[in-house]
């Protein structure tokens, strides 16, 4: 309901944006300008690739963008691109951001609801950002009584885990941050972080529901934390390594794992799901229970950023569950080689890398929409038949299905000059 | 643990104090309610040691309004719109119950098309109430569809009453002599529409719901009330069903209409949460049936309402009348000096009745038990505060 | 079939009510009023007398309405007339009237205590009986062990202060006796308006706890064996009289 306010006048409106417009031309003329070429003449500047990058190199770049080519070529080779931009942190945020407008609206559409509508004209697009910008302006509450250090600490701990997971995932061949032998292992060291921030998060707040939801979270996600690494572990046995880039080689040279390790796919899926605290077992956050659980105290941004780590993981874990079994980014090549006719995008424009990615992002997404789905349909579960179930049944599944893959390699159906090995 | 089980036993055979803190130091006190998400306006402290409930009081109150106090001071006509005020979502099975009292100390008939208006309006509106409580139960328990569906097709019913009554949701449409006013023209083929709508949507509910193993899993063998326990804790309603005893106030004691009705009372053996939550589930299928019934069986045409006089007022006397709500049997107390104000005005309801097992239920439970027993009991702060 | 006789009972009771209005308005509780000052002072040995004499005056004011035939000339009598017999006499009075049943019902009562319980009326389905605060716990075993009305719907109160006594009510009712499912047996009581003070009944009915404990802080009546006396729909530090009273006043009103 926008509407003027009582003293609104038309020409003060003008005046005043006339006068703002005045002071960015001036503090950009009289400090702006200055700096930037204090920084461009005087600040030795890098060499990016073959050429070195001077101030009238970058001026010219205004006047011809395709200029710009050689120095992009440079930065998304720099290990800050990767880190920052995509395999690592942006890509691995916007697939987040994504996922919760879609949770979003898929939930509504099941449930018989619209879901957000009015933030961006068009089916509530932006509500997320306005969510954020809420968040960012709302007033952290620190409960008296908590150890503030670790209070603050444990979110902001909290995402770096999250996005240090997103490292360590093959997105395309070549394109991941950290290309380590160790990786499975690397990722399930990382993830082990989760439940000690959440049981110190839920202690330094000083409350007594945080803390049986940190209790809670610890029980559960030891509990699922056996039967996710025997799971995994099959699949380490099927390709012989435990390099996350090894593994999705092996799969594209011989099958997607899923079909040969059923069972393991599934135990993997329903320890994400404890992993993720996602809705049958959401119990480190069940509402009518323990009002939020291990997040009760926190507010504003530090909600934000423990929503924002949530979702992280959700991708990381809907991406390794497709590099362990869907074949990673395998799939047919789709992109034509060139951008246009006669011009081939000289090495920025890669169709095998970019259609790589493009499978990678489908798998990914569906992975996650799966993840999602049991919100809509399922109850949540009681914490015995939870621990009942991780530490009795998953356990004894992921057994049979590393059974089964050691049956394979011995076989010699899989594994080195294996039958089904292309 | 054994020992535990022992001393949760020992504490239940004692009865309803369940007060036995030995180990004091081992126990943690949690306070639910009024501003948690799982209880309302409502409060109750539990003791748990370890994930075991051991002791819970309930403190209700936050919503007292003291309608008792208030239907003093106003004449019979007035008292009506702020009765149903504890229960809106169930208002005219609120009223009901009031104007059936009021008319037996009056002596008053009421026309026989207003009986059977004033029985679908009730049986309409328990649907309403029912949806309302069985979403809650669905969140309750997580289960976040459960929540949304019947708060959406509650729409229906809130629709058919705005039809037949004017207001959404607080109708005071029941009025000692009859209902304030006549069916409007089509809402009997309306009615039958949304019925047969909704029976659809009910088989869902059960589907994803009920059926649901991981429901299953929640609230079978939860909490177990036996026939024994129930009786003597005077429970009512749902919870009494549950247990194993059909009793139904519509069934035992006819008011109005009912007793040319023919339908079945229902009520499951168990009395474990499951049965509990069931057995409202079960009452609005019915329910589906008795409106129908009543649709074909309502005279076409006639009065609807006794015509009082302006201020009316009965001989000195007193009666109790109970109907069948939502939440159990619903009775008024009504002692009147002659004059048109009450003197006198009790409301026995069955959330009062009900809230009695919740201490007796949840000791020995598991603490993630608690809003699955709890929600069960058929509940509904606002109205044991009165 | 249950419905027809109350039907029927409904015009009777219509009938009745068009007919003696008059009369039966003539200011009962004034009358009542008039009773028991006279008897209020005595000493706490007569107290339980008096709750039985009070019993009776209420029960005579009953009285016109189910029958119509009888009588303006009947409630002036009771001061004068001797207790035992005002007790015994209403019932055959009402004999057209009461279902056999609830009569049958309250027959066994009026064997069983004799003048202890007065049986204050009889409609279909309602039986109110009145006994004092002393028998109180010894009535409701009877009524629980041998009558079969095994739980508590409400425990009541209703400030006389005119009276200057509390009367309370118990609604009991009947979950495993397939004929009683329908009955209400009303079992009263009155207590001392200044020291009001009644044995609980929880050893009894389990299902009176909650309902006693609000009677205690809704009108002060305290109940003696109760384990938990105290505060429970009102807030913590509520220091006015009990709300229910009749001298507790609505602020405006």
């Amino acid at each position: 309901m926008a509407s003027y306010t009582e003293s609104f006048r038309f020409g003060e409106f003008v005046g005043s944006v006339l006068w703002l417009i005045f002071w960015v031309v001036i503090i950009f003329s009289m400090v702006g300008l200055p700096l930037l070429f204090v920084v461009l003449f005087y600040v030795p500047l890098p060499p990016m690739g073959d050429e070195v990058l001077t101030p009238y190199l970058f001026l010219t770049m205004v006047v011809d963008p395709t200029r710009t080519v050689p120095i992009i070529k440079y930065m998304i080779h720099t290990d800050l691109f990767r880190v920052t931009a995509f395999p690592g942190f942006t890509y691995a945020a916007l697939l987040a951001a994504v996922t919760i407008y879609f949770e979003r609206k898929f939930l509504a559409k099941m449930q018989l609801r619209i879901g957000p509508l009015y933030v961006g004209k068009i089916e509530g697009w932006l509500q997320l950002m306005a969510d954020g910008l809420k968040l960012i302006s709302k007033e952290i509450i620190v409960p008296s009584g908590a150890d503030k250090p670790i209070f603050w600490a444990a979110p902001i701990a909290f995402v770096a885990t999250a996005a240090a997971t997103t490292a360590l995932i093959p997105v395309a061949p070549g394109w991941v941050v950290a290309d380590i032998d160790v990786g499975m292992i690397a990722v399930f060291a990382i993830f082990g972080f989760f439940p000690l921030i959440a049981l110190l998060f839920s202690w330094a707040s000083n409350s007594k529901y945080p803390f049986i939801g940190g209790l809670r979270a610890l029980h559960q996600i030891i509990a699922f934390e056996i039967p996710f690494i025997i799971s995994a572990l099959s699949v380490v046995i099927l390709a012989g390594s435990l390099n996350l880039t090894d593994i999705t080689n092996s799969q594209i040279n011989s099958y997607w794992f899923v079909f040969f390790l059923p069972i393991s796919a599934f135990v993997f899926y329903i320890s994400s799901l404890a992993e993720l605290e996602r809705i049958p077992f959401d119990l480190p956050e069940a509402e009518s229970e323990i009002v939020a659980g291990w997040i009760t105290e926190t507010s504003g941004m530090i909600y934000g950023l423990i929503q924002l780590g949530t979702y992280l993981k959700l991708y990381a874990l809907a991406a390794l569950f497709v590099v362990f079994f869907l074949g990673g980014w395998s799939g047919p090549v789709i992109f034509p080689a060139e951008i246009m006719p006669g011009y081939t995008g000289e090495k920025i424009y890669n169709p095998v890398t970019l259609s790589a990615a493009f499978w990678f992002t489908i798998k990914t997404f569906g992975m996650i929409v799966l993840l999602l789905l049991p919100r809509g349909i399922s109850p949540r579960i009681r914490i015995d038949i939870l621990l009942h179930t991780g530490w009795y049944k998953l356990i004894v599944l992921a057994f049979i299905n590393m059974f089964i893959a050691l049956a394979l390699i011995y076989g010699g159906i899989l594994g080195p000059g294996g039958l089904l090995v292309r | 643990m054994a020992s535990l089980e022992e001393k949760i036993e020992e504490t239940r055979r004692l009865g309803l104090q369940v007060v036995k803190e030995t180990e004091e130091d081992r126990l943690m006190t949690l306070s639910v309610g009024p501003q948690h998400p799982g209880s309302g306006h409502f409060r109750f402290t539990v003791k748990v040691d370890g994930d075991y409930i051991v002791y819970c009081d309930p403190d209700p109150g936050y919503v007292h309004r003291g309608e008792e106090k208030m239907c003093e001071y106003r004449n019979i006509i007035q008292n009506i719109p702020h009765l149903e005020r504890p229960v809106i979502h169930d208002s005219t099975n609120v009223t009901y119950s009031y104007s059936l009292a009021v008319e037996e100390l009056m002596g008053i008939e009421v026309p026989r098309r207003g009986q059977f208006i004033r029985a679908i309006a009730s049986e309409l509106n328990r649907q309403v109430y029912t949806l309302y409580w069985l979403a809650i139960y669905g969140i309750f328990l997580g289960h976040s569809t459960m929540f949304m569906w019947p708060a959406g097709d509650r729409e229906l019913f809130i629709d058919l009453l705005e039809r037949l009554t004017g207001a959404r949701v607080t109708h005071a449409f029941n009025i000692p002599g009859g209902v304030r006013n006549d069916m409007p023209e089509g809402f009997k083929q309306k009615c039958l529409e949304h019925i047969n709508y909704y029976e659809k949507r009910l088989k869902e509910y059960e589907d994803i719901f009920y059926n649901n193993p991981l429901f299953r899993q929640r609230t079978e063998g939860v909490a177990p009330l036996s026939k024994e326990d129930a009786i003597k804790l005077g429970v009512t309603g749902s919870v009494l069903r549950a247990s194993g005893v059909p009793y139904d106030i519509r069934k035992v004691e006819p008011y109005d209409v009912y007793n040319e009705i023919d339908f079945k009372v229902q009520y499951m053996k168990t009395g474990d949460s499951f049965a509990r939550s069931y057995v409202p589930f079960l009452d609005m299928k019915e329910s589906c049936h008795i409106v129908r019934r009543l649709l074909d069986k309502m005279p076409e045409s006639g009065e609807v309402r006794t015509k009082l006089q302006p201020n009316p007022k009965g001989p000195p006397g007193e009666s109790y009348k109970r109907v069948e709500s939502g939440r159990g049997a619903l009775g008024y107390h009504i002692v009147s000096d002659g004059t048109p104000k009450p003197y006198r005005v009790k409301i026995s309801v069955g959330s009062f009745r009900n809230m009695l097992a919740l201490p007796f239920l949840l000791v020995g439970q598991k603490l993630a038990d608690m809003p699955a027993v709890y929600w069960s009991l058929n509940y509904w702060p606002v109205e044991a505060d009165r | 079939m249950s419905n027809d006789s109350k039907e029927e009972s409904k015009k009777k009771a219509t009938k009745a009510s068009a007919k003696s209005p008059a009369n039966s308005n003539s200011n009962p509780p004034s009358q009542e009023n008039a009773a028991p000052p006279a008897e209020t002072k005595p000493a706490p040995a007569k107290q339980e007398v008096k709750p039985s004499a009070e019993p009776a005056a209420a029960e005579k004011k009953e009285e016109p309405k189910p029958a119509p035939a009888a009588k303006p000339a009947a409630p002036p009598a009771p001061p004068a007339v001797a207790k035992p017999p005002a007790a015994a006499a209403p019932p055959p009075k009402k004999e057209p009237e009461p279902p056999a049943f609830e009569k049958g019902l309250a027959q066994q009562i009026t064997i069983r205590f004799g003048d202890v319980v007065k049986v204050l009326y009889i409609k279909p389905r309602r039986i109110k009986i009145m006994t004092d605060p002393g028998n109180l716990v010894e009535v409701a075993t009877f009524l629980r062990d041998n009558m079969g009305f095994d739980h508590a719907e409400s425990a009541s109160g209703t400030d006389y202060p005119k009276d200057n006594q509390i009367e309370v009510d118990y609604h009991l009712g009947s979950y495993s006796h397939d004929d009683l499912l329908a009955h209400i047996m009303v079992l009263a009581t009155r207590t001392n308006r200044d020291d009001a003070r009644i044995p609980s009944l929880i050893n009894v009915y389990k299902s009176v706890e909650y309902h006693e404990r609000e009677t205690y802080e809704m009108l002060g009546v305290y109940f003696d064996g109760h384990p938990r006396n105290d505060r429970f729909l009102l807030p913590e530090d509520w220091a006015d009289i009990p709300p229910l009273r009749k001298d507790f006043r609505i602020k405006g009103r």
